[in-house]
């Protein structure tokens, strides 16, 4: 291996590919998945509705402060046991490695976006709410149409630089033995030995994408600041 | 308290009746046992020192401010606790901020169609005819689909002024709308003001603005320390105020 030789690219491209497709659509599924159930649980705690918030507290602050990789252990071990209790007969039902790593990374960063919009909530100007008040919206039509859109605009560098994260950490998926893109270049790497020239293309292949993200972070900061500015 | 001066414009059926109201801010007491009667087509403007009470009088009218005390009845409804109750009085009544609270994220046009559709029911297409109508009355029309942000003060308070009048309201109450604007742009805004007293709107208008008070104002209420202290045509009220809180308070603003 003293010179780097790409040409182990051309027959094994097709894989790679098949990875990064697994990559984007978990971080697509967490995406969605994230943003809805995290947008309720910021509202629920942003409304103060009794006992559920506190619950929400609690998930919140245990979700933030425990590694992923280890909630994707517990979820693929513990979740099978448990339903398998809930069912009756005792044994455990499995729900696939799939099924695990999207569900997991959705209630993962639900608990990552309903901070960041919790606090976006938090920011929205008094008189919004009044200037609703004095037209009689309902309080649905108030968040719907006034409250979010703005929240959703102020956070949205922030929401994308977290979307950044967690398209990299996908890669933790390997625990569950499933392929993302660094997984399949790494068991190309090993398959040929070909280890450095695996490893640059997917370096280079994450770099490409979360800097194209970051440029739109860039862009979205920059539209938010003309938009505001008086 | 007795009702003191009324016009002969409140000799109209009242649309605003205010009775004995209090409100309290903690151990703060912003209304103190106001009672205020706004008759049909009535222009008021309300004055005083800052912390009198007149933003949360005018804000306790539409339910903005929860009154803790005493009555408060918009054209035939009381304000009780009953949500359906606070949403009927607040489709009749329009409210001008100080801080104009336009929608940011909404264009000119937009600003003014979401409550009509939202609230009223009525189509799109009718929601931006009132719109562009409304806004054509505020001469403004031409910046319709252009965002609040890119409209100076002046311009984004007779959007402000035609989004509520888009709700075809039966009062409009102003507060301050004319304290954050610059100074060259306080005219533009009050002209519209004007405008829609002479078309014969019922107002109630939180103002320092003492040439507006008497260009139109059918009666000045004065307060103080969340007392309503004295109200009397404009000519009297300018000329002979009768208490001498009033006295000081006119030497103050009129120079």
């Amino acid at each position: 291996m003293n010179t780097l030789d790409f040409s182990i690219l051309a027959q094994s491209w097709p894989y790679l590919w098949s990875g990064l497709l697994f990559s984007l659509s978990l971080t697509a599924a967490a995406f969605v998945i994230g943003m809805v159930l995290g947008t309720g649980l910021a509202l629920v705690q942003h409304f103060e509705i009794p006992v559920v918030a506190q619950i929400v507290r609690g998930y919140v602050a245990v979700i933030r402060s425990i590694p992923l990789i280890l909630v994707l252990f517990w979820f693929f071990f513990l979740v099978p046991i448990v339903l398998g209790h809930l069912s009756g007969n005792g044994r455990p039902i499995p729900i696939g490695a799939t099924w695990t790593a999207f569900i997991t990374f959705g209630l993962f960063e639900a608990a990552y976006y309903s901070e960041i919009i919790r606090v976006g909530l938090r920011a929205v100007n008094k008189g919004q709410f009044e200037a609703c008040q004095a037209l009689a919206l309902s309080t649905y039509d108030t968040y719907r149409h006034i409250v979010l859109p703005q929240v959703l605009r102020v956070a949205s560098p922030i929401i994308l630089s977290q979307t950044i994260i967690l398209f990299q950490d996908t890669s933790l998926v390997y625990v569950l033995s499933l392929t993302d893109l660094l997984g399949a270049a790494s068991k190309l790497a090993q398959l040929n030995g070909r280890l450095v020239e695996m490893y640059l293309v997917v370096a280079v292949t994450y770099l490409a994408i979360s800097s194209a993200a970051s440029q739109c972070v860039a862009a979205l900061r920059k539209r938010y600041a003309v938009a505001t500015s008086r | 308290m007795p009702q003191e001066t009324v016009s002969d414009a409140a000799a109209a059926p009242s649309i605003v009746i205010v009775e004995n109201v209090m409100k309290r801010f903690g151990a703060f007491t912003a209304l103190n046992d106001v009672n205020l009667a706004v008759g049909k087509g009535e222009k008021i403007v309300v004055c005083g020192p800052s912390g009198s009470g007149k933003s949360t009088l005018i804000r306790c009218i539409n339910h903005i401010e929860k009154h803790d005390g005493g009555r408060i009845i918009v054209d035939g409804v009381e304000l009780s606790h009953r949500l359906a109750d606070i949403n009927s009085v607040r489709c009749e009544v329009g409210m001008v901020f100080q801080s104009f609270n336009l929608f940011p994220h909404l264009t000119v046009a937009e600003n003014c169609m979401l409550a009509p559709m939202k609230v009223r029911g009525i189509s799109q297409v009718e929601a931006r005819d009132r719109a562009l109508g409304l806004l054509r009355k505020v001469r403004i029309h031409d910046q319709a689909d252009k965002y609040p942000a890119q409209l100076s003060g002046g311009q984004q308070q007779r959007v402000a002024i035609a989004r509520a009048l888009c709700m075809q309201p039966k009062i409009m109450l102003f507060d301050e709308p004319t304290s954050a604007l610059d100074p060259e742009m306080v005219k533009e805004v009050l002209d519209t003001m004007v405008e829609l007293a002479r078309e014969g709107m019922t107002m109630v208008c939180v103002t320092h603005e003492m040439g507006f008070a008497r260009e139109v104002a059918d009666r000045v209420v004065f307060m103080d320390r969340g007392c309503i202290i004295e109200q009397a045509d404009p000519e009297t009220f300018f000329r002979a105020p009768r208490t001498e809180r009033a006295k000081g308070f006119l030497s103050q603003i009129i120079h």
